[in-house]
């Protein structure tokens, strides 16, 4: 073949940019790991639902998926001659279900999902612009039991995946609202105060001065782990109105501790970065030496005004948290293998990879297609 | 082995972690911090603030001739690399190292939520600012522009800046020299540093507008701000004691 064939051929592979080909065995990873944690939400009475990819954008981009609206591919559909939307999160389209098709069913509603989802443009830290969402709804309490079986649920079947170095950080994005309320903040130091927080920055924070900057960097400085950072928050004396915020956080972080003390719990009661829409406690999922998120969740309430909260894993960065994939344990037969013999190889467990035609060296064909062993006059050997 | 025989494990169990350096990482020896640093001016100043918070670098990192970029430190698990100042972001950003030292206009040009930027070291002080010709400058009047051609560093900054006050601003990027843009005629205006003004003056530019007030600050990887938690508070509590004693 010329070179310039070869140039055609190649080119061929580009792809547009952050969207990429899943190759063996990394494909059939992924799919072990999200099969493996939607059995785990099920053995936890959460149901799986599956919404469509495409939906009318008036639909998909109501209320809290407006933040969305401008990661979201659009296209015209020639039939109904309506806009539609391809799903960019599938936390709305499952909030959807549950107050329209699934509003009779009984309270409180577990539904689970897992599905892929595509954004116009990557993130700083995640280039891919398709990736796979595998997470929970839980519709219809208000209870703090909620909020801590969709935190423990999350690190519960992380934890069955392999993960390691696992840590939740929790927080409340309404109690900083609560407190620029009380403390009477106008527009404009309300930004620069939020800003401030939003990278931690003590300097900047001090600047807007008064009475706000002092009980605001009381209020940040209470980050870091639980309990020792749940105290040290419930020590700061906050105005009435962010009580309850308080409360809140403090009774989940009991729950979680008291049903399961190896959880790694940090609070940070500023966080409010891609937690806006959240009306109660939220939290983030980490792990060490992970870069970015491996999922997050809170509370909110659906359009319909119905109270719930759920969590999101990202299935890209759930991969780099757990151990690589388990190295085949494939099983070369040779050229008239019997059917029923390598029938009965497969019920051991052995994944098999047929001959198709006579081999003069077996063990090189195994090492070749990448097998482990090979069946030799009926033994199974060691490649 | 018999034919009958299964694998000795089964194939669709999970193996135990490849990941064993990670694994004793987290338990055993603690795990490696690498804390990034702007070469050239801001690294001289920074420099008195490490021994004081108890890091003492191998020798050729004051070495001026040395090539190299990663350096050990007198703590085993903590090395310091050596950046440009606009990468010490990236690598923050990224948790290539996990803390860093950069100024707050690299922070503003790029806005990573990734960072988070808890001390002003105050260190490296200047200013970002707008500057152009003297000749210019006299008879201009900023409130009837609609467009303008800007050279700078910063275009995120830059066209933030104007477009505030309903100015579209063209950024030509440049990556130093900007004070050379204006007498070669590749544009009127520029935005970049300035500490002293020495160099906008030798260059025949005045400054005309103030963008922000510049500093250098310890900033720190998000995530590992979360997962590393009393580690990194515990240094951000160095820093901040030896800050607030220097002030």
């Amino acid at each position: 073949m010329t070179d310039s064939a070869d140039e055609a051929i190649a080119a061929k592979a580009l792809l547009p940019a952050g969207l990429r080909d899943l190759l063996p065995p990394a494909a059939q990873h992924e799919a072990r790991i999200v099969e493996q944690l939607m059995a785990d939400f099920g053995r936890h009475g959460y149901d799986r639902v599956k919404p469509p990819l495409i939906e009318f954008e008036e639909g998909l981009l109501a209320g809290p998926g407006a933040k969305l609206a401008h990661q979201t591919f659009r296209l015209m559909d020639p039939v109904s001659q309506r806009m539609m939307g391809l799903r960019a999160d599938m936390t709305l389209q499952v909030a959807r279900i549950a107050q329209t098709r699934l509003a009779n069913a009984p309270r409180p509603l577990r539904l689970s999902y897992a599905g892929q989802v595509l954004r116009v443009k990557g993130s700083q830290l995640r280039h891919e612009r398709q990736f796979g969402q595998v997470g929970v709804e839980l519709v219809g309490s208000l209870r703090a039991e909620a909020d801590a079986e969709i935190v423990l649920l999350a690190m519960e079947a992380l934890t069955n995946l392999g993960a390691e170095g696992l840590t939740v950080d929790l927080t409340v994005p309404t109690l900083v609202p609560a407190l620029f309320r009380s403390l009477n903040l106008d527009d404009a130091t309300q930004r620069a105060a939020r800003e401030a927080l939003d990278h931690r920055d003590a300097a900047g924070l001090a600047a807007i001065g008064g009475a706000a900057a002092e009980l605001l960097g009381r209020v940040m400085a209470c980050c870091g782990n639980a309990p020792a950072a749940v105290e040290a928050l419930a020590a700061v004396e906050l105005p009435a109105e962010a009580e309850p915020e308080r409360q809140r956080l403090a009774t989940v972080v009991d729950l979680i501790v008291s049903a399961a003390p190896h959880v790694q719990i940090t609070i940070d009661p500023v966080e409010q970065r891609g937690f806006e829409y959240q009306t109660g406690v939220s939290f983030t999922v980490f792990a060490r030496g992970v870069r970015g998120e491996i999922g997050r969740g809170g509370r909110y309430r659906t359009l319909a005004g119905e109270p719930a909260t759920g969590f999101t894993l990202f299935t890209d960065t759930v991969i780099e948290s757990v151990p690589g994939p388990a190295p085949a344990r494939r099983l070369l037969l040779p050229h008239g293998t019997p059917a029923t013999q390598a029938q009965r190889l497969r019920e051991k467990g052995w994944d098999t990879v047929a001959a198709l035609e006579p081999l003069a060296d077996d063990a090189a064909e195994a090492k070749r297609l990448g097998c482990s062993h090979l069946l030799r006059d009926g033994w199974t050997v060691e490649v | 082995m018999p034919a009958a025989a299964p694998p000795s494990s089964a194939p669709l169990s999970p193996v135990s972690p490849s990941g064993h350096a990670h694994t004793a990482a987290v338990s055993g020896a603690p795990e490696r911090l690498t804390l990034a640093l702007p070469k050239g001016r801001i690294l001289d100043e920074v420099r008195p603030l490490l021994e004081a918070v108890g890091l003492r670098p191998e020798a050729a990192f004051d070495d001026p001739k040395s090539r190299a970029l990663r350096f050990a430190t007198n703590l085993p698990h903590v090395e310091i690399i050596r950046v440009r100042s606009f990468d010490v972001a990236t690598f923050v950003a990224f948790g290539a190292a996990q803390m860093g030292v950069c100024g707050n206009d690299v922070l503003m040009e790029f806005d990573y939520p990734e960072i988070y930027a808890p001390l002003d070291l105050g260190i490296g002080h200047c200013r970002l600012a707008v500057a152009e010709p003297v000749a210019e400058a006299q008879g201009d009047d900023p409130s009837r522009w609609s467009h303008v051609r800007v050279a700078t560093k910063y275009p995120e900054v830059t066209r933030r800046h104007f477009a505030r006050r309903g100015v579209q601003a063209e950024c030509i990027k440049l990556n130093g020299a900007m004070e050379l843009a204006p007498s070669l005629g590749l544009c009127q205006r520029i935005v970049d540093l300035v500490s002293s003004g020495a160099t906008l003056k030798a260059n025949g530019l005045v400054e005309i507008e103030h963008i922000a007030d510049v500093t250098s600050r310890l900033i720190v990887n998000r995530a590992a701000f979360k997962t590393r938690h009393p580690e990194i508070q515990d240094w951000i509590n160095r820093f901040t004691e030896v800050v607030s004693h220097a002030a």
